[in-house]
């Protein structure tokens, strides 16, 4: 039996392969087929060899979602929403884009003004209704969207949270009345109190909606076609897979859906280690996520934005830095030099991908200091020019006054202190001492910087996990299937009894177990867990609290909310406190991540030995194959250790080795 | 000056710049007061032994500007007796400071027994003692009703808490325990930058550390001092007005502006700014100056990181006792409203210097809405504070911004969502959208105004508000347009209307359930002449329900066919005809005093034969607009004088000035436009 786990990036396409009869794990790498993503995908399973009658099960992260929203090329949106607001969609909060900048501008909407159309209704904060909902003007609406050739409809109602009674009648209008097209209801996608976020993760879902769909209906119908009969589960946000149907509906769940697979992943591999508090650092080619796990969990949260429109939907803490590989180090007017956030991207690409880039890069720096060979590192795709690398480089240092090995470490170190502060954001920032984390690193550029990144942030322990090119695809392989159902229900503790609160609850609890049934899981191998969001009555944001099993009394709701508010702001504080929104998380069927051991012991033979340079000097460093080095044997720095999709630098000061599991951890000599 | 690699300088500033942002995060994770922990309404600042800002957070930029006078003025009082373990509180707005609830934390660091950096925490405290719970009263007539004033004192010396200083300072303010948390919160932020600062004096020595600073200040200043080298050599002049009210109704209180460019460097001088007034009109030098800067910054260099080498070559010139300078014992707690008139006079006089890098103006003010009582529902007080942002003036590039807030106020939320508001208080949200037509006509359209209607539910309630610009609205530049003012009124249960005598300061105006209170923030001026909009941006405007059609063909003067195309003939002959109606005036000169004064107000007055204004339907006493083609307008009050010649005006040398035109030039003359907003003009679906 085969599984089957591919991420769809930005150059490359990753899969990753398991067969249970043999154990082996496998992966591989086609290019990216924009604008018809899933013909890299179909590439990609080709190219496993495997019978189509083996592969029982697919994990699929796609970034279909978040292009489709950052490069504005989504649906032609109509939204109908409640009398007097038709500005929510428009204003927003009111914030400035850019600070200090007389001429800052709001982006393109995601629906142009005239698009947005308004109808008498009105419900109350509590869920009764005010002003009957007029049908009428909802066929109105729809006779001047359909004139507009709309492709998608939101219904924005306010105050739909409490009561979506209105939103599911106009919903039902529209489907008579425009039949086959799309709707989304804002109580549906996000049952939650807070207008403008709601309407905007609603206008996402339904902007991104159509260019999902179809991506996913070209996959299934590919999959078909080749006799594939494997379910297709997409990861979500949210750090669970969902079936491929529920996530077409609620595509504004799957904006992390790259990302996300990293994540989870790291937290088997961390269970396996015992390192129950980690800090996960994915570089890739045109961007860094950082993720801080603790306990072997990760933050979740409802905050996210997509460029500049807020997404609630559920999802993993994620900390994006636009810097990676490719991005571009130039100097800026004032003559500061700047790395990123331009990016070369797959076209050109960094200098040494000769591909008529020009600009360095700092994989081109990488280049210039030895370091990276990107033909070997990425599998032949690439060959390597490395006297472009060395001319773009050599270009900015000229500017500079300095010689290109110089000017290539000051890229890196310029890299390297960006996405040090991206890591102290999620750490330091919240009391936290990154000190007390092991860094995870991966991505194709992760486990180059990692040591650097530790060596500024004070880390002695670095794991480079198995698969470190195709971590994210190595993760959907072990993902849990997960669906968030919530509520919002203004709730004060001292006006509630536990009664009160299961009577909230029990419907969500079915909710979720309903979802997971409906992919096929048993009662038996369903999880759920409950959490409520909370505040300090008259505060104005809310703190996710787990909810304790079996409470006796409201008071134990009270405390953990208060343990939690005391470990995120680092001071206590005891006055009523209430309830804003329910949320039941069910999970289904987790398949821990289990690794092959090796034998242990054995010789390191160097392949070749290059001159790398460390700290300004270059030195005769040995480079070694990850998949050739002996388990449990520690190599000192300086060393380089390649291998398929990633190159690991082990300066002078670290050692590394490579366990038993086939995870490769750096640890700092000495003291740290 | 030892050599620093560009490597090594971009790696310490950027370990500068994070020490700024790890005291934000301590203050926000510690502090107290739900405004500094949610509304995040504190700044955090790195300065060096001279008190010039090394690395700012930048958040709001009417927060964090303005705090280097505060340090220096501590280091003026007590600089040589500092010693290592001393901190310093203030607040006094009238050294270096800004409003009282502003309470800043100046924390010395020192190496080898000599100072080197100053960290430094504003935080705005909820209360800091007074006439009123929150200490910000729009009646204040004295500064000891807006609370505490505290100099520079050292609050610890050489590490030892002065209790007693602590204890009476604690008594005269409101929720003590709270005030306590801030105090420490600030504390604790410090702590952390001396200990980061330790840490990067060990890896890269105290002597690169100054080094690198004393670079970029260096180098912020040669780009700010290209910065002013481009723009052409001369004297600009903007006048514009602050409201109060007095027996007799409106008094102008006039804020001149004479802006001198010499090569590379600036000046910017308002001598001429009205007295002070026993009214919170007044703010400091630290605003003022502030204000000038951030106008600078965000014109002129809007992409670069903020520090104090910039501030080198611009002087600024504000009067002591007058409302840009306030001394003792005038009020200071309308900063909000001097800043926004500042900018917008910089705006003004710049417009003509670096016409294609001004915006019109912005939406003139910080529009404090209050609305307060008791729910008979819970028996509990509320109160519903609303600072609704507005429109921003067009540029060069685009439409300015609708609803957006302005340049000074950083990252601060501006819309409060319905679903919270009525959720929590006894209020029930008409509607909340933008004011059709509200935004300044103009080749680029002034972005527009908010407007929300909040209607009282149950109980009583009191309304207040503290803003300005509700009399002399945006103005355009380069032809541009006039954007709509803020407004406020009541419509009361039984359907009347109550407007007030004073809009734009109201003190507690008693609300009864239904009564419903309609706010209208103000809108962004126009850029560039509306006749030369490009019809389809009018059309655009006009399917999006942004203007009205009317307007689009009075005032833009696109006429369009019966299926909402656009009309091309019909535009180009009624833009010929609009533009050919014009009206047109000769300067002449004339040194008389143009002001009438009034008190401490004073008005512009442009004399006009009776003949001209009977042809151009102008009334005496009437807000009029002189304009060139270029820049921003003159305003003033129509007086009817038959002794000067009919088609002329007569101007002085600051009025010539402010046109950039010599006497005997021909200039347009324009009745001041008012939009009219209306809420129920724009029904949809």
């Amino acid at each position: 039996m085969i599984t089957l786990g591919i991420d769809v990036g930005g150059t490359f396409t990753d899969l990753v392969m398991r067969d249970s009869r043999t154990g082996e794990l496998r992966s591989l790498k086609t290019p990216t087929t924009p604008p018809t993503y899933a013909d890299g995908v179909m590439n990609a399973i080709r190219r496993t060899g495997a019978a189509p009658g083996d592969i029982a099960d697919i994990a699929h992260g796609m970034t279909v979602a978040t292009n489709t929203a950052l490069e504005m090329n989504g649906a032609k949106l109509g939204v109908i929403t409640t009398r007097g607001f038709r500005d929510v969609l428009v204003v927003g909060r009111g914030n400035r884009t850019t600070l200090y900048d007389i001429k800052a501008v709001r982006p393109p909407p995601l629906v142009p003004r005239a698009r947005i159309l308004e109808v008498d209704e009105r419900m109350t904060a509590t869920g009764e209704v005010h002003l009957t909902l007029d049908e009428a003007q909802v066929a109105a609406a729809c006779k001047r969207l359909s004139e507009m050739d709309v492709e998608a409809i939101a219904i924005c109602f306010l105050h739909s949270y409490a009561n979506p009674e209105h939103e599911r009648r106009a919903a039902e209008v529209v489907s008579r009345l425009m039949p086959g097209l799309p709707v989304s209801v804002s109580s549906d996608i996000l049952p939650e109190y807070r207008e403008f976020e709601r309407f905007s993760t609603t206008a996402l879902n339904s902007y991104v909606g159509p260019k999902v769909s179809q991506y996913l209906d070209r996959l299934s119908g590919s999959l078909t076609a080749e006799d594939i009969k494997a379910p297709l589960r997409i990861m979500g946000s949210n750090g669970g897979t969902w079936s491929a149907a529920a996530m077409a509906a609620e595509p504004v769940n799957a904006m992390l859906s790259g990302p996300a697979g990293g994540v989870t992943a790291s937290v088997g591999i961390a269970r396996i280690l015992e390192r129950p508090n980690i800090i996960t650092y994915d570089m890739g080619g045109t961007s860094t996520d950082a993720c801080l796990i603790r306990n072997y969990a990760y933050g979740m949260t409802t905050e996210g934005h997509v460029g500049m429109w807020p997404n609630r939907a559920p999802q993993i803490e994620i900390k994006t830095v636009g810097a990676g590989g490719g991005s571009i180090a130039y100097l800026d007017p004032g003559k500061f030099l700047n790395v990123g956030p331009r990016s070369a991207g797959a076209l050109p690409g960094p200098a040494c991908y000769g591909r008529g880039g020009t600009e360095p890069t700092v994989t081109d720096a990488n280049v210039v200091l030895g370091r990276f060979r990107p033909d070997l590192a990425l599998g032949g795709e690439i060959e390597l020019d490395e006297e472009a690398a060395r001319n773009a480089v050599k270009g900015l240092g000229d500017q500079l006054g300095l010689d290109p090995e110089r000017t290539a470490e000051g890229i890196v170190r310029l890299a390297v202190a960006r996405m040090t502060a991206t890591v102290k954001e999620i750490s330091v920032m919240r009391g936290l001492d990154p000190r007390d984390f092991t860094l995870f690193a991966y991505g194709g550029a992760g486990p180059l910087h990692a040591a650097e990144i530790a060596e500024e942030l004070g880390i002695t322990e670095i794991v480079i996990p198995p698969m470190p090119g195709a971590f994210s695809a190595y993760g959907l392989l072990t993902a849990d299937t997960r669906y968030d159902v919530t509520r919002t229900r203004l709730t004060r503790l001292s006006e509630t009894t536990l009664e009160e609160l299961q009577a909230i609850i029990e419907p969500l609890r079915e909710e979720a177990r309903e979802r997971l049934r409906r992919d096929g899981f048993q009662d038996s191998d369903i999880k759920l867990q409950v959490f409520l969001d909370m505040r300090f009555v008259g505060q104005a944001f809310e703190l996710t609290t787990e909810m304790p099993e079996a409470p006796e009394n409201i008071e134990e709701i009270a405390i953990a909310f208060q343990a939690v508010y005391q470990e995120r702001y680092a001071q206590s504080d005891t006055g009523p406190s209430e309830i804003v929104s329910f949320r039941v998380v069910g999970f289904g069927g987790s398949a821990p991540i289990a690794l092959p051991e090796r034998a242990v012991g054995g010789d390191v033979a160097p392949s070749t030995t290059r001159a790398i340079s460390f700290d300004g000097a270059f030195v005769d460093t040995p480079i070694l194959q990850r998949e050739n080095l002996p388990a449990d044997v520690a190599i000192d720095g300086p060393a380089i250790i390649e291998e398929d999709g990633a190159t690991t630098v082990v300066p002078p000061q670290f050692s590394a080795t490579l366990d038993r599991r086939g995870i490769l951890i750096l640890k700092r000599n000495g003291n740290g | 000056m030892a050599e620093i690699d560009p490597i090594t300088l971009e790696v310490v500033t950027e370990g500068l710049i994070s020490v700024v942002r790890e005291m934000r995060a301590t203050v926000f994770r510690t502090a107290r007061s739900v405004a500094i922990y949610e509304a995040r309404d504190f700044s955090c600042g790195l300065f060096d032994a001279k008190g010039q800002v090394v690395a700012q957070s930048e958040d709001i930029g009417s927060h964090v500007v303005p705090l280097p006078w505060s340090v220096e003025s501590a280091l003026d009082e007590l600089g040589g007796d500092l010693e290592s373990g001393d901190i310093i509180l203030m607040n006094d707005p009238y050294r270096g400071g800004t409003h009282l609830n502003d309470v800043t934390i100046i924390y010395p660091v020192f190496e080898d027994g000599e100072l080197v950096f100053f960290p430094a925490v504003r935080e705005h405290w909820a209360d800091v003692g007074g006439a009123v719970p929150g200490s910000m009263s729009g009646t204040a007539t004295e500064i000891y009703q807006e609370g505490m004033r505290i100099p520079p004192v050292k609050i610890v010396e050489r590490g030892e808490i002065n209790k007693p200083l602590m204890e009476v300072l604690l008594s005269n303010m409101r929720v003590r325990e709270e005030r306590l948390g801030d105090f420490n919160s600030s504390l604790a932020a410090c702590r952390t930058a001396e200990r980061r600062l330790r840490e990067l004096t060990a890896r890269y020595s105290m002597q690169v550390l100054l080094d690198c600073v004393e670079l970029n200040l260096a180098r912020s200043e040669a780009r700010m001092r290209a910065n002013i080298a481009a723009l052409p050599d001369g004297e600009y002049y903007y006048e514009d007005y602050l409201e109060t009210f007095g027996p007799d109704g409106f008094e102008p209180l006039l804020l001149p502006l004479n802006l001198t460019i010499d090569g590379e460097e600036m000046t910017a001088d308002l001598t001429g700014a009205s007295p002070q007034v026993p009214a919170p009109v007044n703010s400091t030098l630290a605003v003022t100056a502030a204000s000038v800067y951030i106008a600078l910054k965000s014109t002129l260099d809007p992409a670069h990181a903020l520090n104090h080498g910039s501030f080198r070559p611009v002087t600024v010139v504000a009067p002591e006792r007058t409302i840009v300078n306030v001394g003792h014992p005038a009020p200071a707690g309308s900063h909000g409203e001097i800043r926004k008139r500042v900018i917008a006079t910089m705006l003004g006089a710049l417009s003509r210097a670096c016409p294609e890098l001004v915006s019109a103006d912005i939406h003139r003010t910080s529009f404090h809405n209050l609305i307060g009582g008791v729910d008979p529902a819970s028996n509990s007080e509320f109160v519903h504070y609303e600072w609704a942002c507005g429109g921003n003036g067009g540029f060069l590039e685009s439409d300015g911004p609708s609803a957006m807030a302005a340049i000074d106020w950083g990252d601060l939320t501006t819309v409060q969502p319905t679903e919270v508001l009525e959720s929590r208080f006894p209020l029930h949200i008409e509607w909340t959208q933008l004011g059709l037509d509200s935004g300044g006509p103009g080749q680029r359209r002034g972005g527009l105004g908010m407007r929300r209607a909040l209607r009282l539910t149950r109980g009583t309630a009191a309304y207040s508000l503290l803003s300005d610009g509700a009399i002399m609205p945006p103005f355009g530049v380069h032809g541009g347009e006039t954007g709509a003012p803020v407004d406020s009124y009541v419509i009361r249960a039984d359907g009347s209307e109550h407007h007030f005598d004073s809009p734009g300061k109201v003190g507690g105006h008693p609300l009864t359930e239904g009564d419903t209170v309609i706010l209208q923030s103000a809108a962004g001026g126009g850029y560039g002449d509306p006749l030369r909009r490009d019809p389809e941006d009018v059309r655009r405007d006009v399917e999006n329900d942004l203007v009205s059609q009317d307007i689009a063909e009075a005032i833009y003067g696109v006429r369009f066919n019966g299926d909402g195309s656009i009309d091309d003939d019909g535009t180009k002959a009624n833009r010929a005809a609009l533009s050919q109606a014009r009206p047109r005036l000769r300067t002449t000169s004339d040194e008389a005093d143009p002001y009438v004064a009034s008190g401490p107000s004073q008005r512009r007055t442009i004399r006009l034969h009776p003949a001209d204004m009977a042809a151009h339907d102008l009334e005496p006493d009437q807000k009029i607009e002189l304009l060139d083609e270029v820049g921003a307008p003159l305003r003033g009050w129509v007086v009817a004088d038959d002794s000067i010649a009919q088609g002329t005006t007569p101007l002085d040398r600051l009025g010539h000035r402010l046109l950039g035109v010599d006497a005997g030039a021909e200039v347009y003359v324009r009745p001041l436009y008012t939009p009219i907003v209306d809420y129920r003009a724009a029904p949809i679906a």
